[in-house]
């Protein structure tokens, strides 16, 4: 009789053991660390298709280029006189900071600071997260090069996220502004320490802030290289509005990251030196 | 069996498009998604069943390949199939705008199961006029891509069921 029923429902049946199947897969996600367990899954399904990606990555870069250059050919005179400019400026510019480089290696070395030793690996991105709300990215680099879970990654602008899957030849990089996402870090000229969150929206929110502390728009956040994962002094963003009331216990501010992270092109990963693939 | 392995490549090559080309064709984080009206199809010309077996798979894999975290593509994209499925009995079948309507409904759907599920597990906490900005934009955006894909996919699956049929 029962089974007569669950023949009647059969489609019923099939959904909601799907549905259960689903949130349990789900639920075992979020108890993972970086809330994402793909295993064996990931490595066979991407080994596939990294390949593909990539070749269609780079063709999709060539027609990007060829249609820019159409369309720039009529701003190159103007652009070519601004530059000019711009290097004049530049080089006036490189002497000063030539001067305050010396000077700095000059305290460095009375400090007897040591830097990390980090080596860089240059990658392209190869893949998107075409979801609004998560943010990854799937870059040509991986474990074979020496790219390890968590190595940080930056652009020339700042802090972009840090790798969170990673085989033979693709990583997967989770950036700061998706919600699985979380740095430590130092606000403004009084280096308050907070934890910046990303939040599936173009801003990261910074939150555990003292609510004494002098927080204004435009201050710099670094990372504060408190944890294992980020090293100290990266720029983050800058801040864009503090949020403040009197029964809060801290401040929160949010934070525009420097690096363009919608439009990620290149990236370079930080390796733990003697972590570099021979 | 040679339709599902057709449906394989398809998706494939679908969700290689989907990180790649279409992830940079973006309006304001609305992407189209070609995988719901494939999903449609199949949901729409097989049954229930079928489309919500086929969508839990379209749906981990794509959870696979997009970094997110497994089980929310394959929620909704199963209840994408399952809800196609379900639409033939209420629906006029050679209804012209039967393509972007039913994409641009199912799209809706599939956000909405995708945003409610990772609120429940506390993945997100969107707020609501977002969710409902990129519901819509998303639906309005699938509902005009599925015009072209929907019949050459209907094609496909046709000739894929008149093969099976031949070959017996």
């Amino acid at each position: 009789m029962l089974l007569d029923a669950v023949g009647r429902r059969r489609r019923f049946v099939v959904f909601v053991v799907l549905c259960i199947l689903s949130l349990g897969v789900l639920t075992d996600q979020v108890r993972a660390p970086d809330r994402r367990r793909a295993g064996w899954l990931a490595f066979a399904v991407e080994g596939v298709l990294a390949p593909f990606t990539a070749g269609l990555s780079r063709i999709g870069d060539k027609v990007g280029a060829a249609r820019a250059m159409l369309t720039e050919i009529g701003t190159l005179h103007g652009e070519n006189a601004r530059l000019r400019i711009e290097v004049a400026r530049l080089r006036a510019e490189n002497a000063q900071l030539q001067e305050a480089s010396k000077e700095a290696l000059r305290l460095r070395s009375l400090l007897a600071f040591k830097q990390q030793p980090y080596h860089t690996i240059s990658a392209r991105v190869i893949g998107r997260d075409p979801s609004h709300w998560f943010s990854t990215v799937l870059i040509d680099r991986g474990a074979a090069d020496g790219i390890r879970r968590n190595d940080p990654v930056v652009t020339s602008e700042g802090l972009v996220g840090r790798v969170i899957e990673t085989a033979g030849s693709w990583t997967r990089v989770l950036l700061l502004l998706d919600p699985r996402s979380a740095a430590g870090v130092l606000v403004g000229q009084s280096r308050d320490a907070g934890v910046a969150e990303g939040q599936g929206q173009p801003m990261l929110r910074v939150k555990y802030l003292s609510r004494d502390s002098d927080i204004r728009p435009g201050d710099q956040v670094v990372t504060a290289g408190l944890g294992e994962i980020y090293p100290r002094g990266l720029p983050v963003g800058r801040v864009v509005s503090v949020s403040r009331t009197e029964a809060d216990l801290f401040q929160e501010a949010l934070v525009r990251p420097d690096a363009d992270l919608r439009h990620l092109e290149e990236m370079l990963i930080l390796v733990s030196a003697g972590q570099v693939a021979r | 069996m040679i339709r599902y392995a057709v449906y394989l490549l398809l998706v494939t090559a679908l969700l290689a498009l989907q990180t790649t080309w279409l992830a940079g064709a973006g309006i304001g984080g609305a992407v189209p998604d070609p995988l719901v009206i494939l999903i449609m199809i199949v949901g729409l010309f097989h049954g229930p069943e079928e489309g919500a077996v086929f969508g839990a798979g379209v749906g981990l894999l794509e959870d696979v390949v997009t970094g997110a975290p497994l089980g929310l593509g394959m929620l909704a994209d199963l209840c994408v199939g399952f809800a196609a499925g379900l639409g033939v009995r209420i629906i006029y079948m050679e209804n012209v705008w039967l393509p972007v309507l039913g994409a641009a409904a199912l799209t809706g759907l599939r956000v909405i199961v995708w945003v409610g599920a990772a609120h429940l597990v506390g993945l997100l906490q969107p707020p609501l006029l977002e969710v409902l900005r990129v519901v819509l934009l998303g639906a309005c955006y699938n509902g005009l891509v599925a015009f072209p894909l929907y019949h050459g996919l209907r094609s496909l699956d046709r000739a894929l069921v008149r093969f099976r049929e031949e070959s017996r």
